[in-house]
């Protein structure tokens, strides 16, 4: 099992684009109004969990 | 289909830059990736009067209501009021972005711009590292679009300039994360602006209550995200307003997050065949977190730019350093100064802002504007605010 990386809950995300803005790998975009994770770039800094306004980006492990 | 200038987005930048190039003859195509321009709203949605002079919005529709003037108030509840009265009228309205955002984009097309939903930008085409235009997706089709020029009009979280190369990932401690309640059942007893601060209500930013009517206000928090755990802004604002006689019976007619731009401007904001505008150039005041004045100026000179471009059929970035030039001139000295006024403030502990405010609790300022707040610090704290003296003298060259 690897680390822990970034996960969006499509469900909670307003689409604000702050978690796109500080993300330093360039691995958070935004697809269908939503943002959403390339888990191939994600390096688990958890920059984007602590910037999202509301709670909607967890650290998950990717099967 | 080839166009002299496709603009990504359709907010207030994209659509003032559209407008202009059109203007000046160019053929203009703006994408934008939502089904409505405007929608969702992401915004506080307060500006400035200052944008009556330039006369780019017509009638009155996007004006929620006009401010009186503004109260800031220190961690201990000390309260700073700036009042019109004494500013000559020249405050600000509370608007409908909506509204606003589609009078803006109604412009462009007036001018002949032409517009594209529910498509989203997804690369450049290069050839030899030759911007040739831009990759796009509509709905489950993707094709290309021609252009001399592609604007980066994107936002805060920018693509098109990493995918040019330009560096614009922003620090934790240079955003704001942000969160925002329109309230209803609300009294909004006068058209004043209120804004609390304090480590305890907002860590590195500020809490605000913009009237928008008579029993409705946008509520809302934006903290630095350096000093933000993950849901942290929603939780302090939900906390602030059930503790707030005024605002604890309100009921919410809007939920929005949204994120600000706390930096200085990107350093490169031109290249060949490309111009970033608005949120996506880190046009925002750093300390207000207010980018809206600067879309409608910043846009203006890039969309006037495109147009003497288109003219003389050059696209290469001296060409179009015009635009960087003309932003540089009407707000750079400005963001750059209070980007270094916000970095003094965060290290102030509260007890030190409420002592400030104290000693401003009774001036009667003659200008509404963080200018005018500073200046009335530095003359009654000039050894705490030694580090600020010499930006009083930049700031005798901006322009507010």
């Amino acid at each position: 099992m690897g680390k822990p990386k970034a996960f969006v809950d499509r469900k909670k995300c307003l689409s604000c684009g702050g978690c796109i803005s500080v993300c330093p790998q360039d691995a958070l975009s935004m697809e269908g109004m939503k943002a959403i994770v390339d888990e191939k770039k994600c390096i688990s800094c958890a920059i984007c969990i602590r910037t999202c306004p509301v709670g909607a980006i967890s650290g998950e492990v990717y099967n | 289909m080839k166009y002299d200038c496709v603009i990504v987005g359709a907010g207030p930048a994209g659509s003032v830059t559209g407008r202009f190039a059109a203007e000046s003859g160019a053929k203009v195509l703006i994408i934008e990736r939502r089904q409505e321009i405007g929608v969702p709203v992401l915004c506080g949605e307060g500006i400035s009067r200052k944008i009556d002079s330039w006369g780019m919005l017509e009638g009155k529709r996007w004006i929620a209501s006009s401010m009186d003037g503004a109260r800031i108030y220190s961690p201990d509840g000390t309260m700073v009021k700036l009042s019109a009265e004494m500013a000559g009228n020249e405050t600000g309205y509370v608007i409908y972005r909506d509204i606003f955002d589609q009078e803006l984009a109604r412009q462009a097309a007036k001018a002949g711009a032409k517009i594209k939903m529910n498509t989203q930008a997804m690369g450049l085409i290069k050839e030899k590292d030759k911007i040739k235009g831009l990759k796009v997706k509509h709905f489950d089709e993707e094709y290309e679009i021609e252009a001399d020029v592609v604007v980066g009009a994107d936002g805060v979280e920018s693509k098109i300039g990493k995918w040019a190369g330009i560096k614009t990932t922003l620090k934790p401690e240079d955003l704001e994360t942000c969160a925002q309640y329109t309230l209803t059942n609300v009294e909004c007893k006068d058209a004043y602006c209120d804004f609390y601060l304090g480590k305890q209500i907002a860590p590195g930013g500020y809490v605000w209550v913009f009237p928008k009517g008579k029993d409705v206000a946008n509520v809302g928090i934006g903290i630095l995200a350096s000093l933000s755990e993950s849901g942290m802004a929603k939780k302090l604002l939900d906390n602030f307003i059930a503790n707030d006689p005024r605002l604890k019976q309100g009921e919410p007619l809007r939920f929005l997050a949204g994120a600000v731009p706390v930096s200085n401007p990107a350093e490169t904001t031109v290249l060949d065949n490309l111009l970033l505008v608005g949120d996506a150039a880190r046009h925002v005041d750093p300390i207000t977190g207010g980018g809206l004045t600067h879309c409608l100026e910043g846009g203006k000179i890039a969309g006037e730019t495109i147009g003497m471009a288109v003219k003389k059929q050059q696209f290469d970035q001296e060409t179009l350093s015009a635009y960087e030039t003309g932003w540089k001139d009407a707000f750079a000295r400005k963001i750059k100064r209070n980007y270094m006024v916000k970095e003094l403030l965060l290290d102030f502990e509260d007890k030190t802002l409420n002592m400030l405010a104290d000693s401003l609790k009774d001036v009667k300022f003659e200008e509404i504007s963080t200018m005018g707040l500073i200046k009335a610090l530095v003359l009654k704290h000039p050894t705490l605010l030694m580090k600020l003296r010499p930006l009083m003298k930049i700031s005798s060259e901006v322009k507010e």
